[in-house]
């Protein structure tokens, strides 16, 4: 082990309260008290890793400082994504940061130190709720939320995708909270506090989980912070400050029963800070001896009040190591590289240590796929599984169109400039780049001539009154505005195969940022560094130098020197003018309304939680409510509404189906005649296909979402598996090696394809059905009103007239069948929008937009709202997008059908689903040689399929994972091509 | 948080004669559109023993401000030599910037000003009544003093960063741990409460 502390990580000697590492390792962030405001710093980790770089002046040690917390910063935290940094402070304030890309360096004017910010980190948002001190903050797997709390007792979740929005407030300490962390698994978050407890929310509905006390029942509130921990395996949670035998531990809290048997002994004071190493690790295998299957394990370091530091491992029963007098004063937190070897720790006397280990110290640690895959036996398919993107990107490119798809990929990636790398690589050029990029053009003008013409230039007019106005000249623009929800959710939350959602966010991005720059008029790929300061005023302030040592020896004057100096921080009060007249009325009136507009705050920031709350309830429950709104106006256009019965108004000419087989008996007067239908169960099983063996799963009730009951199909075809979510309870279910049919409560028929494709939209029951049976591509249907009907799947239908109902629900009859057009409540989880291509607008005048309305939009926001577990919303998601497509099929919108593919595909691009691909690119490229036997068409309603395939691959291409079925496919279509 | 940011000062045309206009340039940075102007002032300080001899020079409205990194030059002419004492007219003396946002200053930045004879005979026996066209004015510019203020930046019907200045309840701040409350107190009685003096 290797220790250092890097003397000149500092806040001028004040107290540094938290300290984290960038997740790239290439930076880390401090936060604590600053001058007389609080402070928060980011410093570059080469120099503390390389002595080399430290000694090298072209390396810039500290990359930015921000003061704008008002008061002591407490905590600071970098996001998962490494995009965002978040701090919380005395001033009862969250800021979030984002780096800035546009601007280059500049220095804090007027500050003693010359030091310039090498990075640019902007606030791109304040959260404010606490009414007092910030203690921890936190990010939650991937991105989702960000937690705060503080000593008004209070959690905050933050919805981290659409700040400052506020998804709840945890209440139930009745102390200080002073530490957060998050479940690995993102299941539940922890809190500890001086209120003697240690508390655990779910995160499903945010209640209290457990209430742990008694370790903490002889604690007293002497700690600054309570850091707790969750061990990377989610297995343990362990404490800060807790007491046994009279003695301070942290406490270990196990995930199984929450029970509390062991502690973590020896400190002498009470433990601040507790922080598991990111890595799981596995015992180092010595040279020559075999492997021997060993447990993984966990490291832990602890920090405490007795300013001494120890470390951890979980598989020993003494600590790895101790640390006694490596500061002051106490330690205040730690933060661990993402590689496992390397810590940060932070102390209040202002001082900074870094601990290096070697692998031999620590172990092997496993790998992201072991992690995963410990996760995976343990909690099976969950939010802590990390995307193998790495494991990817060395994945060797076989093809040569996929690699022309990755580089597109990824150069649109860095044409948004934000991206890490491209960032990264700019900070590490550091400022002996900046130099040479001073004389860039802006409109073909360096910066040094407008500046030599900016008098002559500015604009300047005379106000009504008279007075002067001068335009300024705008020389950057700041790039924060773009805090877009599109970008932050290009975190992935996706556990496989975000690749393509990234790639698609960047594409929006980078489809406005040319944008703004040509609103600047600056020229595309300007460089970043432009608007740095000019190398003369670098000279001018020399020069100034020089003569002001000179000038200030030969000053005679003295003594008036201080009197000089109170005027420079007094306000300009004594200034004559009307505007100070204004000021001091200003300030008046500020003192008389202060306690009275206090008041007048709360009582609004009431009404205004009261309201979120209100519209949260709407967007839950109250989903009908919405959709009549909606419906409303399409109602008087459509004209009559149908009192009646469905039954009634399908008079079917049977004969122009050739695949109806039968044709329901006239209606009304027979329908005395009732045939026994299925009653529902909550699960049931069968085996549609002996070979290949199909078995079907069907459970009822597995979720309810915006108040609807989801039920799920499971689908086994050779140790394959699919799911699908239908929006009612499945009554009875029937299959054949080709097909399966699923009866809903609701008298749904949803007709899906061997993969688990819908293959048409969901067809409307006159009434429920008894008996249904499926073989090779038919499905029969016989009702309990004695109705036989028998679909082919090979045929589609042709729905029209359209008759769109208040409820949101829309119905088209195709002869004799009457298609339900949408209205589930899939449409308000389907999260599709990463896949939508950023030309949205092409499709919002076909007829299926024009029957769902606004409906659609309701669905992508509200798809926000619902904290559905992420398979569950995939599944919706899947749902819904086929049914889009089915619908867009029926009503022969071929523009709707075309861009519902391609977001189809994209969808299943990026979840990675092979079998619904591929299922899909046979079904569009037909076969390959001609037989009489195929009854494949090659259009679909006028599109050549192949045409269609021929979109879908580039979508394919973009994803590593399916080479070989691009390849496939491609060198398939170039047969056909060919011939 | 301060919406507007002064980056960075440049002192034109200096050092120059005493009658030539002042010539700042002002390079600033604003966080969001701001929908009203920006007032900017020079005062200049015409003894240090009283604020009764300060000169206004100018001020000029600055907008629309969108949000950016933008720059102007300041223009004002040189103070009316009638109305500075004859004892201080020659020596150092003060020259402000001052800006401020809905009629509140945010930003007040301070040079030493440094009026001398260039000719050699004149600097030893100085005339009694001063001669303002032999003057040379010198300002330090490389040593700028800032104070920043904070200020509502919103409408007065919007007090929300208002709530940000006011200081911690003290039933909160009593309930501290006593072990926080030493790094963290501020320095007392040296500035007004809401000042950063940044040297």
């Amino acid at each position: 082990m290797k220790l250092l502390k890097p003397s000149w990580v500092s806040h001028n000697g004040k107290p540094i309260f938290s300290v984290d590492i960038h997740p790239d390792g290439t930076k880390f962030a401090t936060g604590g008290q600053g001058e007389d405001s609080g402070k928060v710093m980011i410093w570059n980790m080469a120099p503390v890793l390389r002595e080399e770089d430290e000694k090298n002046e072209n390396v810039p040690k500290m990359l930015c400082q921000m003061d704008n917390h008002l008061a002591c910063v407490n905590c600071v935290r970098w996001s998962n994504n490494g995009l965002y940094l978040a701090s919380g402070g005395d001033d009862k304030l969250v800021m979030v940061w984002r780096r800035a890309a546009l601007i280059g360096p500049s220095t804090v004017f007027g500050s003693s130190s010359k030091l310039a910010n090498v990075e640019q980190w902007r606030c791109v948002t304040i959260l404010r709720n606490h009414t007092g001190d910030v203690m921890d903050v936190a990010w939650s797997p991937h991105d989702v939320w960000l937690a705060s709390c503080s000593v008004d007792n209070t959690i905050v979740i933050w919805n981290a995708r659409k700040f400052p929005e506020m998804v709840t407030c945890l209440r139930g300490h009745t102390g200080l909270v002073k530490g957060l962390t998050w479940d690995p698994v993102g299941k539940y978050i922890a809190s500890q506090a001086d209120d003697h407890s240690l508390k655990v929310w779910r995160t499903m509905d945010w209640q209290m989980e457990a209430n742990i006390t008694k370790p903490f029942s002889e604690c007293g509130g002497t700690t600054h912070v309570l850091r707790l921990s969750w061990s990377p395996d989610g297995q343990y949670l362990v404490s800060a400050h807790a007491m046994n035998n009279s003695g301070p531990t942290a406490q270990i809290v196990e995930r199984d029963g929450w029970k509390t048997n062991m502690d973590f002994v020896g400190h002498r004071k009470a433990v601040t800070v507790v922080k598991f190493n990111p890595k799981i690790f596995k015992k180092k295998q010595k040279n020559g001896s075999s492997p021997k299957p060993s447990c993984p394990y966990c490291c832990c370091a602890v920090g405490s009040k007795d300013r001494s530091l120890s470390v951890w491992l979980t598989s020993l029963k003494r600590p790895l190591v101790v640390i006694h007098d490596l500061f002051d004063k106490s330690i205040m937190d730690i933060s661990w590289t993402l590689t496992g070897l390397g810590m940060l720790v932070c102390s209040m006397d202002g001082t900074v240590a870094y601990l290096d280990f070697s692998l031999d110290e620590l172990g092997d640690p496993l790998s992201e796929e072991e992690k995963n895959s410990i996760h995976q036996n343990i909690y099976g398919k969950s939010l802590a599984i990390t995307s193998t993107e790495a494991q990817l990107s060395t994945t060797i490119i076989e093809n040569p169109e996929i690699l022309k798809y990755q580089q597109e990929r990824q150069n649109s990636q860095a044409n948004v400039g934000l991206g890490g790398a491209t960032a990264a690589a700019a900070a590490a050029s550091g400022p002996e780049s900046s130099t040479p990029k001073l004389n860039s053009v802006m409109n073909g003008e360096s910066l040094e001539d407008i500046r030599k013409n900016l008098l002559k230039k500015q604009v300047e007019t005379r106000t009504a009154d008279g007075r002067r106005r001068i335009t300024p000249l705008c020389i950057a623009q700041l790039d924060t505005g773009d805090f877009s929800p599109a970008l932050f959710n290009s975190a992935p939350i996706l556990p496989s195969g975000s690749s393509v959602s990234n790639q698609l966010t960047s594409q929006l991005s980078s489809d406005s940022s040319p944008g703004q720059a040509s609103s600047l008029g600056l020229r595309p790929g300007h460089d970043p560094m432009l608007t740095s300061p000019p190398a003369k005023g670098l000279e001018d302030n020399k020069d100034g130098v020089m003569k002001s040592t000179l000038l200030l020896t030969s000053a005679s004057k003295i003594e008036p020197m201080k009197a000089l100096d109170s005027r420079f921080t007094e306000r300009s009060k004594a200034t004559p003018g009307v505007t100070s007249a204004i000021t001091s009325i200003d300030v008046k009136h500020k003192e008389d309304s202060s306690s009275d507009s206090e008041d007048k705050m709360a009582s609004i920031n009431k009404n205004l939680s009261f309201n979120k709350r209100k519209q949260d309830l709407l967007m839950d429950g109250g989903e009908v409510v919405e959709k009549r709104k909606k419906g409303r106006p399409r109602k008087d256009k459509m004209a009559p509404t149908f009192p009646q019965p469905f039954t009634q108004i399908t008079a079917p000419p049977a004969e122009r189906e050739p695949s109806r087989a039968a044709a329901p008996p006239p209606p009304a007067p027979v329908t005395v005649l009732r045939l026994p239908t299925p009653s529902p169960r909550k699960t049931f099983s069968l085996q549609v296909s002996m070979e290949p063996s199909v078995f079907l799963e069907v459970e009822n009730e597995v979720s309810v979402v915006a108040g609807s009951k989801l039920s799920q199909l499971r689908c086994s075809r050779d140790g394959r598996d699919w799911n699908t979510l239908l929006p009612s309870s499945v009554v009875t279910a029937a299959g054949s090696s080709d097909v399966l049919a699923v009866a809903c409560e609701d008298r749904m028929l949803s007709v899906f394809s061997s993969c688990g494709r819908r293959l048409l939209p969901a067809i409307q029951m006159g009434s429920p059905v008894s008996t249904l049976h499926c073989s090779a591509h038919f499905v029969m249907a016989l009702t309990a009103g004695a109705a036989l009907s028998v679909w082919s799947v090979l045929e589609h239908f042709q729905g029209v007239p359209v008759v769109g109902l208040s409820n949101g629900k829309s119905y088209c009859f195709s002869s004799s069948t009457l298609i339900a057009d949408k209205g589930d409540s899939m449409v308000q989880c389907a999260d599709f929008r990463s896949c939508l291509p950023s030309h949205d607008a092409s499709v919002s005048s076909g007829p299926l937009a024009v029957m769902q309305g606004r409906n659609l939009n309701a669905g992508r926001l509200a798809s926000r709202l619902s904290s559905t577990p992420h398979h569950l919303q995939q599944s919706m998601t899947l749902a819904f997008l086929e049914n889009q497509l089915a619908s867009a099929l029926t009503l022969q919108s071929a523009q709707e059908y075309r861009y519902w593919l391609l977001v189809y595909a994209r969808f299943l691009v990026n979840e990675g689903s092979e079998f619904r691909l591929r299922e899909l690119c046979k079904e569009l490229l037909g076969p390959v040689h001609k037989s009489a036997a195929s009854s494949w068409e090659p259009t679909t309603l006028g599109l050549r399929k192949r045409d269609l395939l021929r979109e879908v691959l580039p979508v394919i291409g973009e994803n590593l994972r399916f080479q070989r079925l691009f390849t496939e496919y491609q060198d398939q279509l170039e047969l056909l091509r060919n011939k | 948080m301060a919406k507007v940011q002064v980056l960075n000062v440049a002192v034109l045309d200096n050092p120059s004669p005493f009658g030539n206009p002042f010539q700042f340039e002002i390079t600033f940075e604003c966080m969001e559109d701001l929908p009203e102007d920006l007032e900017w002032k020079i005062i200049y300080v015409g003894s240090a023993e009283s604020e009764e001899y300060d000169q206004v020079l100018d001020s000029v409205l600055v907008g629309p401000v969108p949000a950016g990194r933008h720059m102007f030059v300041f223009q004002a002419d040189a103070p009316n030599t009638g109305l500075i004492p004859e004892s201080d007219a020659v020596g150092v003396t003060v020259v402000l910037i001052t800006c401020t946002y809905r009629g509140q200053e945010f930003i007040r930045i301070g040079y030493y000003v440094n009026n001398e004879y260039t000719d050699p005979e004149l600097r030893e026996n100085p005339p009694l009544k001063p001669d303002y066209t032999q003057l040379q004015r010198n300002i330090l510019a490389s040593n700028p003093r800032v104070t920043r203020f904070h200020i509502n930046w919103e409408g007065s019907a919007d007090k929300m960063e208002d709530g940000e200045n006011v200081d911690p309840s003290p039933n909160i701040s009593g309930m501290l741990p006593p072990s926080c409350v030493t790094g963290k107190m501020p320095p007392l009685g040296l500035m007004p409460d809401n000042s950063m003096d940044c040297m």
